[in-house]
C-alpha cells in the first residue's frame, strides 16, 4: 500500500460531480433559450399588430380597432403566462442548483477521508451513483424509490432520463417520429455539437464536415429502410422513397458517404430476403443501435456522461482495491469461484477467511468478487504485512498480535484464566498452542518461525 | 467552489427579479389603457395608438435588457464551473470495465438495497426487472430473434439460499434496537449463535447483557437518582444473566455491580462512563451488524460502499494516467495490474501485500514468496533466477542456502 493518504482534497474529489451541477445549468439555458424566442416573436408580432392598427384607425370602425387591440391584449396575456411558467421552472432549477451546490461544499468542510462526516457525505454519493445507473439502465421506478427513501430528490435527474427512455423505447420499438421531433426540437444544441466536434482536434473528422447530426441521418436513413420494406414492388413507394433520399439524404452524401453508397443498393433489394451486403439494413437489430445512438446524443447535448458514473468509481475501487490474493486459490472466500462459479459457499462453515482485521475484503465478498475478475489489482511498491509476522508449519504468516490475541479468546473459552500466562512472562511458549485462524489447524508455539519481510 | 456559489447566486437573484414579466404587464396595462380610451372616444383612436408605439418598444426594450442580464449571469456561473472543473475531464468509457456486465452490477445494487435493509426498493427492482425482462423477450420474439436473455439482476449468478430472509432478520432486530430500544431480539440471536459468537471471541452477547441490566437499572430514575424498586429488579437480572459471563468478565461485572453503591449520584461516580447508554445503542448496533454479517461470511460495509469510496479517492492519479495514455492509445483496463499506485487510508487494506525486494514485483499464485531458512523472504521467479539450481546468498544477509531449502510461505 503506498503512503496512507487520509487527507481530503476536496477539488479532487469532484471528478465524479461535474454532472450535478452542468446539466441545471444545461436545462436553465434551454428556458432561457424559450423565453428568449417567445419575446423575441412576440415583440415583432405586436409592434406590427400595433402599427397596422394605428395606420387603419381612420378608416377602420372603432370595433374592428379595438378588435385588433382585444387581440393584442390576448397575445401579451399568452406570453405573460408562457413566462410566468417558464420562470417558475428556471426557479426550481435554481433550487435545485443551489442543494447542489450545498451538497458539494459539504465536502470542503471535510478535512480528512477518515472523518465520520465523510463516511456519511460519501454514502449519499453512493447513493446518487446508484440511482443514476437505475436511470440509466431504464429501473426509473426503483430509481425514484431509492431517491424517495434517502431524501435525495434534489440531487438525481429524474425527468431528464425519464423523457429520455420513453423516446429511446419508441425507438427502440420501430418508430422514429419522436426521436425526430426530438431533433428538430434540440435543433440549436445539435448543431452546436457539431460545432464542438468539428473543433475538437482529437476527433476524427470526417472529408466533409456533417451539417446533420449522425443521429438525424440514420433515422432519416431508416425512414427510407422502411419505406422501401412497406411496400417494394409498389412504383409509387419506390418514388416515395427516391423523393426521400432526395430531400433527406442526398445533401448530406459527402459527410456520411458509407450509408449513402448503398442507397441505390438498397432500392434494388428485396427486403424479405435480401443479399448478404445488405442484410444488416434491413436487420431488425438496427433499432437497437439507433435507440442507442439517440441515447448517446442525448447524454452529449446535456453534457452527460455517456457511461453510468457508477461503473467508473467501481473500475476504479475494484482495481484499487484488488490484490492478486483476491481470486487466489488459497483465499477461502473465492476459492470456489474457480471452478464451479453458481457453487459459492455463501453460509459456508469455514469460521474465518483471509483477511486483516474484522472486515471481509470487499472484493472477496460474493457481491463484486466476479465483477472485480477482469479488472487489473493495484500497483505497489512496498511490502504490507501484520507487524512481528510468524510462519506456521503449514506457511501461513500471520502478525505476531493476532495470534495472540485468538489465543487469549480461546482461553477465555475454554475457561483458563488470563492471569497465569502473565504470571509464566510473555516469552515463555512451553505447552501453549495457536491455533491457525484460517485453516483451524493447531500448533505448539515452539514451531513457530519468525518471518523478516523487508 | 465559493467562486461557484457566488456565481450561482447572482444568477438566481437575476433570476427572481427578472422584469421581463412585469414588463409583459405593464404591456398589458397600457393596451387596456388604450383600449377603454378608445372605447370613450374612437375618434382619438390613432393618436392613441401611435403614442402607444414607444412605451411598448420601452417595455419590450426592457425585457431585451433583462434577457440579457440574464444571460449574463449564466455565462459568468458556466465560467465559474468551468474554473472549477478545469482539467477534470468527464471519466470517459476508458475508465469502464464494467459495462458488458450489467446484470452483474444488478445483482451488486441489488444486493447493497437488501444490506441496506431498503426491501421495499428492493422489491420494486424486482418488478421492474422482470417487466423489462418480458418486454425484452417479446421484442425480440416479434423480431424474429431468439436470443437467450440472462437475469437481468444476476440471480442465475447464484443468489445465496435465504440471503433475503437473513437481511430480512437483520434488520427487524436492528430496527428494534435502534428505534424501539429493544434488546429482546438481539438477545435471542445471540443466544442462538452463542458458539459461533465465542469463536470469533465475540463481546456481544456481554454487551447486550450489560446494556439491558443497565436500561433496568435507570429506569424510574430521577436525575441521576436511581429507585430502589429499579435497582432490585436491576441486581435480579444480573444475577441471572451475568452467571455465564463471570469466567470472562469479572472485573467488569464487578464495576457494574459497584454502580449500585453510587445510587444516589452516579452521574458523579466513576461508573457513570460505564453505564453510559446513549451512545451505547449505536455499538451495539453496530457490533451487532458486524458479528451478523460475519457469521454469513459478508463484510460489514456494503462491499459496493467502501469500493464506490475507494474508487473516487483512487481516481485522480487514474485519470492522470488516462491522459498520458490516450496520447500512446493504451489502456490500462487491459493489464494485469494497475500502472500507477493508488494510494488509499489503511483502513482500505484487506490482504496482506508482498513485493519482492528483489523484482519489486507481487507475489501470485504463479510466483509466490518463498522464505529462505534465514527468515528473508523473495518471490519465487527471483529465487530461480538467483540460485540457478546451485546454493546461493540471500540477497539481504550472509547466509547461504539452495532453493530446495526455501519455503512456501502464505501471507
Amino acid at each position: 500500500m503506498a503512503e496512507a493518504t487520509t487527507q481530503l482534497k476536496a477539488d479532487d474529489h469532484l471528478l465524479l460531480d461535474q454532472p450535478l451541477l452542468r446539466l441545471p445549468l444545461e436545462l436553465q439555458r434551454r428556458t432561457f433559450k424559450q423565453s428568449q424566442i417567445k419575446i423575441d416573436h412576440e415583440q415583432k408580432k405586436t409592434t406590427e399588430l400595433l402599427r397596422n392598427a394605428a395606420k387603419t384607425a381612420n378608416s377602420a370602425s372603432p370595433d374592428d380597432t379595438i378588435k385588433s387591440l382585444d387581440a393584442i391584449i390576448q397575445r401579451m396575456e399568452n406570453l405573460k403566462r408562457d413566462l410566468e411558467t417558464l420562470n417558475e421552472e428556471e426557479q426550481s432549477l435554481h433550487e435545485q442548483s443551489a442543494k447542489r451546490i450545498r451538497h458539494l461544499q459539504e465536502l470542503y468542510e471535510i478535512p480528512s477521508l477518515t472523518d465520520v462526516k465523510y463516511e456519511n457525505w460519501a454514502r449519499t454519493r453512493l447513493d446518487r451513483l446508484i440511482v443514476d445507473y437505475l436511470l440509466r439502465a431504464g429501473y426509473s421506478d426503483t430509481a425514484a424509490a431509492l431517491a424517495e427513501s434517502k431524501n435525495i430528490q434534489d440531487l438525481i435527474d429524474l425527468d431528464t432520463f425519464k423523457q429520455c427512455h420513453k423516446i429511446a423505447d419508441s425507438v427502440r420499438g420501430g418508430s422514429t417520429t419522436e426521436a425526430l421531433r426530438w431533433v428538430a426540437r434540440n435543433k440549436d444544441s445539435l448543431k452546436k455539437l457539431l460545432e464542438k466536434t468539428a473543433s475538437d482536434k482529437n476527433a476524427v473528422v470526417p472529408a466533409v464536415t456533417p451539417k446533420v447530426s449522425q443521429l438525424e441521418f440514420e433515422l432519416r436513413f431508416q425512414e427510407y429502410i422502411e419505406i422501401l420494406r412497406r411496400h417494394r414492388t409498389q412504383d409509387t413507394a419506390r418514388f416515395e422513397a427516391i423523393m426521400h433520399v432526395q430531400k433527406h439524404l442526398a445533401p448530406h452524401a459527402g459527410a456520411f458517404p458509407d450509408q449513402y453508397r448503398v442507397t441505390a443498393g438498397l432500392l434494388a433489394a428485396d427486403p424479405s430476403d435480401p443479399s448478404e451486403c445488405y442484410r444488416e439494413y434491413f436487420s431488425p437489430a438496427r433499432w437497437t443501435y439507433l435507440s442507442d445512438l439517440f441515447v448517446d446524443t442525448h447524454h452529449q447535448i446535456f453534457n452527460l456522461p455517456i457511461r453510468p458514473l457508477l461503473h467508473v468509481a467501481l473500475s476504479a475501487g475494484l482495481s484499487a482495491l484488488k490484490t492478486p490474493a483476491c481470486h487466489s486459490s488459497l483465499n477461502p472466500s473465492s476459492a470456489a469461484t474457480d471452478g464451479h462459479e453458481h457453487a459459492k459457499p455463501m453460509f459456508a462453515p469455514t469460521s474465518s477467511s483471509n483477511h486483516i482485521g474484522n472486515s471481509l475484503c470487499p472484493i472477496c465478498s460474493t457481491e463484486l468478487n466476479e465483477l472485480a475478475k477482469n479488472v487489473p489489482y493495484a500497483h505497489h511498491t512496498k511490502s504490507s504485512v501484520e507487524e512481528d509476522p510468524l510462519m506456521l508449519p503449514n506457511g501461513r504468516v500471520y502478525g505476531r498480535e493476532r495470534l495472540e490475541e485468538l489465543e487469549r479468546k480461546n482461553m477465555r473459552i475454554s475457561g483458563t484464566s488470563r492471569d497465569t500466562d502473565d504470571e509464566r512472562g510473555k516469552d515463555d511458549k512451553r505447552g501453549r498452542t495457536i491455533k491457525d485462524p484460517v485453516t483451524g489447524d493447531k500448533y505448539p508455539w515452539e514451531r513457530l518461525k519468525k518471518v523478516y519481510i523487508t | 467552489m465559493e467562486a461557484v456559489q457566488r456565481e450561482h447566486e447572482k444568477v438566481w437573484e437575476g433570476c427572481r427579479k427578472a422584469k421581463t414579466i412585469d414588463a409583459t404587464q405593464s404591456i398589458i396595462d397600457q393596451l387596456r389603457k388604450a383600449r377603454e380610451s378608445i372605447a370613450s372616444d374612437p375618434a382619438s383612436a390613432q393618436i392613441t395608438l401611435v403614442k402607444l408605439q414607444a412605451p411598448v418598444k420601452a417595455a419590450f426594450d426592457d425585457m431585451t435588457a433583462s434577457l440579457k442580464t440574464t444571460r449574463g449571469g449564466q455565462n459568468n456561473y458556466q465560467k465559474a464551473l468551468d474554473k472549477l472543473f478545469r482539467d477534470k475531464p468527464l471519466p470517459s468509457n476508458e475508465i469502464d470495465a464494467l459495462s458488458q456486465q450489467s446484470n452483474l452490477i444488478n445483482r451488486a445494487v441489488y444486493l447493497h438495497l437488501l444490506r441496506e435493509g431498503l426491501f421495499d426498493v428492493a422489491s420494486t427492482m424486482q418488478d421492474e426487472a422482470s417487466r423489462r425482462a418480458t418486454v425484452q423477450r417479446d421484442l425480440q420474439q416479434s423480431n424474429g430473434l431468439d436470443i437467450s436473455i440472462e437475469d437481468p439482476i444476476g440471480m442465475d449468478q447464484g443468489l445465496p439460499d435465504g440471503m433475503l430472509d437473513k437481511f430480512q432478520s437483520m434488520h427487524r432486530i436492528l430496527d428494534e434496537l435502534r428505534l424501539n430500544h429493544n434488546l429482546q431480539p438481539a438477545m435471542e440471536w445471540a443466544q442462538t449463535n452463542s458458539a459461533d459468537l465465542q469463536d470469533r471471541g465475540s463481546n456481544l452477547g456481554f454487551e447486550l447483557c450489560r446494556l439491558q441490566y443497565a436500561r433496568i437499572l435507570f429506569e424510574d430514575s430521577q436525575n441521576g437518582f436511581l429507585s430502589m424498586s429499579s435497582m432490585v429488579k436491576a441486581m435480579e437480572y444480573a444475577q441471572s444473566a451475568f452467571q455465564p459471563f463471570q469466567t470472562n468478565y469479572l472485573h467488569e461485572i464487578q464495576e457494574l455491580m459497584g454502580a449500585i453503591a453510587f445510587f444516589s449520584n452516579l452521574n458523579q461516580s466513576p461508573y457513570h462512563a460505564r453505564l453510559n447508554t446513549t451512545v451505547a445503542w449505536d455499538e451495539v448496533a453496530s457490533s451487532f451488524t458486524r458479528e451478523f454479517c460475519a457469521l454469513l461470511e459478508l463484510s460489514a460495509d456494503s462491499p459496493l460502499y467502501i469500493t464506490s469510496t475507494a474508487g473516487a479517492i483512487a481516481l485522480p492519479p487514474l485519470l492522470k494516467l488516462q491522459a498520458i495514455q490516450k496520447q500512446k492509445n493504451a489502456s490500462w483496463t487491459s493489464a494485469n495490474e494497475l500502472p500507477v499506485e493508488t494510494p488509499l487510508p489503511s483502513n482500505y487494506q484487506f490482504h496482506s501485500i508482498f513485493v519482492c525486494p528483489v523484482s519489486k514485483e507481487q507475489s501470485t499464485d504463479q510466483n509466490p514468496p518463498m522464505m529462505m531458512p534465514c527468515g528473508h523472504v523473495i518471490c519465487q521467479d527471483s529465487l530461480t533466477r538467483l540460485a540457478k539450481g546451485s546454493k546461493f546468498k540471500c540477497p539481504y544477509c550472509p547466509s547461504e542456502s539452495s532453493p530446495t531449502q526455501a519455503t512456501r510461505i502464505i501471507l
